[in-house]
C-alpha cells in the first residue's frame, strides 16, 4: 500500500470507529448463509495511488465508493414512495398506510395546478385537480395532508419546482402549528426549475427570476431550515423524455454548477448551502451502466466542487442522491413484468449507492398505482434490502474490471458534454437555445426507431406478445373531488381574514421588485391562508411567464 | 393553397408537462410524409381547436398523461362541431386507462393510441380515417374520379391561323365551329383519340380569352375533365379547400353542364369540371 494510501485507510478506519460509536451497524456480524463473514470494505491487494485517486475509501473524496463510511451496514436507504393524489384527507390516508407498512419517509405528489401555481378553481386547472397528485390550494389543504404526521420525526420530499419556496413555507407552517421549529425539520423540495424547462413542464417565470427563488430559497434554509434538502437537482425527469445514461449525468451536472454559480454570485458562501444540495437519478435498464453511473457521478461532483467551488466541507462535495425506478421503462402489456423490470432497477440503484430510493408500481404505465400494487413495490426494496444480502458490504462491485471501465467511460464522456454546455455560456445558456431538449428529444426518437425495428427487444411489447385477456384493476381519482375542492377554497376565501391576506400579498409584491430574500413574505402569505394561485399570480406579475423554446 | 400532405396538429391539452411521446409522434409522423405543427405544452381545447383550424389540418392527435382524458378530449370534439370543424379526425394517446376508452370513442374521439403503438401504425390509421373521412362528408363511399379528360383549352389570337397545323400538319378531324356570345369566344373542336382539342378565340378585347393572352401570351388554357355528378365533384375539391370560380355549375356545350377551379389552388392549372349533356352530338349550338 502506497503512503497515502495508508494514511487515508487509517483516515477511514478512525472515522468508522467514530461514526460506530453514535450509530452501531444492524448487525454485530454480517455473514452469509455457508458462514463465510464479510467485511466491511474489500480492497485491492496493494491500494495505490491511482486507486486513492480513483476510488479512495467510502465516505472519502472523491466519494466514488458512497458518502458513507459504513453504507448500508449502518443503515439501509430510506424507502420513500411517491404518493398523492385527490384531496388532501385521501392522501393523509395513504401516508399513513404506508408508514404502517415499514416505509422510511414521505414523498409528496401534488396535482399539476398546484405544481404550476393554479388554484382549483382557475379556468387552467379544468381537469387537472387532484389527478397526478394531491390538490393544495392553501395552508389549511396542508394542515389536513399532515395531520398526525409527525413532522420531527419523518422527513418529507415534496416535488414540487416553480412554486418550491409556498409548499416548503407551508411545510414550516405547519411545522410551527405542532410546536416543531423549523430548525428541526428535515425533507426535501424538488425546486429545479432547469429540468422543467428542459424535460418536465411545470415551470411558471422565466429563467432569472426563477434562480432568484432558488437562491432565496437556498439562503433562507441555510439559517432557518438547516437540515433541509434546498434542491434535488434531477436527472429522472430527462431519462424519462429519453435522454441515456450519460446525457442524464452530464445534464444534471451542468445543472447543479448553473445553481452553485447563481448563489456563489447572490453574496452566498458555497460551504453555507452546498451541504443541503441534493441529486435525484432514475434506475434504468441497463445494470452495469446504471451502478457505474451513480459512482461516476459522486467522484465528478466531489471533483467539481472542490476544484472548481473551491468548497472545503467535506458535505459540500459529496454527491447524494434519491433514485426512483424509470417509469418509461414499464409496459402497458403484461404489467406484472414490470415488477421484475423494477427489482432489477432497484437493485442497480442499491449497488450504485443511492441514499434514498422509490421503486415504480407495475400498474404506472397504465395509471395511478392501486394500493396492493404501491405495497408490491416497497416489499420490492424490502426483499432487496433484507433477503439478499448485498447491503452487508460497502460498494460490493468496486475493482471489478467491467464496472470501473464503465464509470471512467461514464465520466470521461460527462466531461465532454460540460465542456461543450460551458462554451455555450453554461446551463441557463444551453437550455435558453433549446440545446438539451433536443438533444434528448434526438435519443428518444432514435430509442422509438430501435424498439420499432426490434433492435431493441421489451419483453411483451415487440416481442413474446400474448393476447391479454384480464385488464387489471386500476386506481380511480373520483371525478366530484375537483368540484368538492373548489367548494372548499371558496368556502376559506369567505372565511379567512381578507384584509390580512392583501397586505401580505401587497408586502410580497414590493419585495420583489426588489433583491430582498423573498422566503419571509411568502411565509407571511403562506399564514394568512394567501393561496397558491394567489402568491404565484403576484409574482407573475412581477416576474413574467416562460414561453417554452 | 395546395394540399398534397395530410396536415396533423399534435397537441398537449391540460397542464401535463410530458411530451416525450408527442414530440416523437410529430417527428414519426413527418417521416412518414405529413405535415406536423406541434402546439407545445398547457394548450386549452379551444387553443387547440383554433389551431386546428388556422392551420387548417386533417386530424388532431391530443397528447396526455395526467389523467385529465376524459374531460379535455371531448371538450376538443364538442368545440370543433360548434365551430362547424367536426370534419377534422380527432385522435389521442398518452397514460389512458382501456376502461376509458369506449367512452372517448362515444365523444368521438376516433381511435385512442395506447403505450406500446408503433408510429407506422398510428400513421396508417391516419391515413386511411383522414381519406374515408373526406368521403363520408359527400355521402358517398369513394372519391368521384374522373373518367376521362373531356378536352384541352388552347387559346389563340385566331383560330383561322392556328387551325392548320392541326388539320393540315397532324392531320386531325375538325368536328366544327362555335361561338359563346357570354364569354365572347369562338371555338374550334378537334378530334384526338376520344378526347378533343378546344381553341379558343377572342371575340372582344376585354373577354377573358383577350385577357388571358394579353397576360400570358398564346397557350394552354385549361384542361377539362370528364365527370358523373359535377355537383358532387364540386363538393369534394371544396372540401378540400380548393377554390371554385363558379359557386354553383353553369351550362357549357353540347348540352354539358361545367364549373371551373381557380388556377391559384391547382398549380397554375385552370381546371375544369365537365358533365356531359344527354345530347351527344358534335353540331350542336353552345348554350348561354
Amino acid at each position: 500500500m502506497s503512503a497515502s494510501a495508508k494514511e487515508q485507510f487509517e483516515l477511514w478506519k478512525r472515522e468508522t470507529e467514530e461514526k460506530l460509536k453514535r450509530f452501531p451497524e444492524r448487525k454485530d456480524k454480517f455473514v452469509t448463509s455457508s458462514e463465510i463473514e464479510l467485511d466491511r470494505l474489500y480492497l485491492p491487494e496493494d491500494p495505490d495511488d491511482s486507486y486513492l485517486e480513483k476510488l479512495g475509501f467510502p465516505g472519502q473524496y472523491p466519494y466514488t465508493r458512497g458518502v458513507q463510511p459504513t453504507m448500508y451496514r449502518g443503515r439501509f436507504w430510506t424507502m420513500r414512495q411517491y404518493a398523492g393524489f385527490g384531496s388532501a384527507e385521501e392522501t393523509n390516508k395513504r401516508f399513513r398506510y404506508l408508514l404502517d407498512q415499514g416505509q422510511t419517509g414521505l414523498s409528496v405528489a401534488f396535482d399539476l395546478p398546484t405544481q404550476i401555481g393554479y388554484d382549483s378553481d382557475d379556468p387552467m386547472s379544468a381537469g387537472e385537480v387532484g389527478k397526478v397528485g394531491v390538490a393544495i390550494d392553501s395552508l389549511e389543504d396542508m394542515e389536513i395532508l399532515l395531520e398526525g404526521i409527525p413532522l420531527d420525526k419523518v422527513s418529507t420530499s415534496m416535488t414540487i419546482n416553480a412554486p418550491a419556496a409556498v409548499l416548503l413555507a407551508m411545510y414550516i407552517a405547519v411545522g410551527e402549528k405542532q410546536q416543531i421549529p423549523s430548525q428541526q425539520l428535515a425533507g426535501t423540495i424538488q425546486n429545479d426549475i432547469l429540468k422543467e424547462y428542459i424535460a418536465r413542464g411545470t415551470y411558471i417565470f422565466p429563467p432569472k427570476p426563477s434562480m432568484r427563488l432558488i437562491t432565496d430559497i437556498f439562503a433562507y434554509c441555510s439559517k432557518h431550515v438547516p437540515k433541509w434538502n434546498t434542491i434535488s437537482i434531477s436527472g429522472y425527469h430527462m431519462r424519462e423524455a429519453g435522454s441515456n445514461a450519460v446525457q442524464e449525468v452530464a445534464f444534471t451536472l451542468a445543472n447543479a454548477i448553473s445553481y452553485v454559480q447563481a448563489a456563489i454570485d447572490a453574496g452566498l458562501d458555497v460551504d453555507d448551502f452546498a451541504p443541503q444540495l441534493s441529486f435525484f437519478f432514475n434506475g434504468h435498464n441497463h445494470f452495469f451502466e446504471e451502478i457505474a453511473k451513480f459512482r461516476a457521478a459522486r467522484r465528478l461532483w466531489a471533483r467539481i466542487m472542490k476544484e472548481r467551488f473551491g468548497a472545503k466541507k467535506p458535505k459540500s462535495m459529496q454527491f447524494r442522491v434519491h433514485t426512483q425506478t424509470g417509469g418509461s421503462t414499464l409496459t402497458a402489456q403484461q404489467p406484472d413484468n414490470n415488477i421484475v423490470r423494477v427489482a432489477i432497477q432497484a437493485l442497480a440503484a442499491v449497488l450504485g449507492g443511492t441514499q434514498s430510493l422509490h421503486t415504480n408500481s407495475r400498474d404506472e404505465a397504465l395509471a395511478l398505482p392501486t394500493e396492493e400494487s404501491a405495497r408490491i413495490a416497497l416489499r420490492t426494496q424490502q426483499i432487496i434490502a433484507h433477503e439478499t444480502g448485498v447491503a452487508d458490504t460497502v460498494d460490493p462491485l468496486a475493482g471489478s474490471y467491467f464496472v470501473e471501465h464503465l464509470t471512467d467511460q461514464i465520466e470521461y464522456r460527462v466531461l465532454e458534454y460540460l465542456d461543450k454546455i460551458e462554451k455555450m455560456g453554461g446551463a441557463v445558456a444551453a437550455v435558453e437555445q433549446g440545446y438539451m431538449q433536443r438533444e434528448i428529444h434526438q435519443q428518444a426518437y432514435e430509442t422509438q426507431k430501435a424498439i420499432e425495428s426490434g433492435e431493441e427487444v421489451i419483453v411483451g411489447l415487440n416481442k413474446f406478445k400474448i393476447e391479454e385477456e384480464n385488464r387489471p384493476e386500476i386506481l380511480r381519482v373520483d371525478p366530484a373531488l375537483e368540484q368538492k375542492q373548489v367548494e372548499k377554497l371558496q368556502d376559506l376565501r369567505r372565511r379567512r381574514d381578507q384584509e390580512k391576506v392583501n397586505t401580505t400579498l401587497t408586502r410580497l409584491k414590493e419585495a420583489a421588485q426588489t433583491d430582498e430574500n423573498l422566503m419571509p413574505y411568502i411565509l407571511e402569505s403562506v399564514k394568512a391562508y394567501a393561496t397558491v394561485g394567489e402568491i404565484c399570480g403576484v409574482l407573475r406579475e412581477v416576474f413574467g411567464e416562460y414561453r417554452a423554446v | 393553397m395546395k394540399k398534397q400532405k395530410i396536415r396533423v396538429l399534435v397537441a398537449k391539452p391540460g397542464l401535463d408537462g410530458h411530451d416525450r411521446g408527442a414530440l416523437v409522434i410529430a417527428q414519426g409522423l413527418r417521416d412518414q410524409g405529413m405535415e406536423v405543427v406541434y402546439t407545445g405544452l398547457r394548450q386549452t381545447p379551444a387553443q387547440i381547436v383554433a389551431a386546428a383550424i388556422q392551420e387548417d389540418v386533417d386530424c388532431i392527435g391530443l397528447s396526455c398523461l395526467s389523467g385529465a382524458h376524459n374531460q379535455l378530449f371531448p371538450e376538443v370534439v364538442r368545440l370543433l362541431k360548434e365551430e362547424g370543424a367536426e370534419d377534422i379526425l380527432v385522435v389521442g394517446g398518452g397514460v389512458i386507462p382501456a376502461e376509458d376508452i369506449p367512452f372517448l370513442e362515444e365523444k368521438g374521439i376516433a381511435r385512442i393510441f395506447t403505450s406500446g403503438t408503433s408510429i407506422e401504425e398510428t400513421a396508417r390509421f391516419i391515413r386511411d380515417h383522414v381519406k374515408k373521412k373526406l368521403n363520408d362528408g359527400n355521402g358517398a363511399n369513394s372519391l368521384q374520379t374522373p373518367q376521362k379528360i373531356d378536352h384541352i383549352g388552347i387559346a389563340v389570337k385566331s383560330i383561322d391561323e392556328a387551325l392548320p397545323f392541326y388539320r393540315d400538319a397532324l392531320g386531325l378531324r375538325v368536328q366544327g365551329f362555335d361561338s359563346v356570345s357570354s364569354e365572347q369566344v369562338r371555338v374550334a373542336f378537334i378530334e384526338i383519340g376520344d378526347t378533343r382539342i378546344e381553341l379558343l378565340e377572342p371575340t372582344d378585347p376585354n373577354s377573358p380569352i383577350a385577357r388571358f393572352i394579353e397576360k400570358r401570351g398564346e397557350g394552354i388554357h385549361h384542361i377539362a375533365y370528364r365527370v358523373e355528378d359535377i355537383n358532387q365533384k364540386m363538393e369534394e375539391v371544396k372540401k378540400q379547400g380548393y377554390s371554385l370560380i363558379n359557386e354553383k355549375a353553369k351550362p357549357g356545350a353540347h348540352g354539358s353542364i361545367i364549373a371551373f377551379i381557380h388556377p391559384r389552388s391547382t398549380a397554375g392549372v385552370l381546371t375544369e369540371l365537365c358533365q356531359p349533356g344527354d345530347v351527344s352530338d358534335g353540331g350542336g349550338k353552345y348554350d348561354e
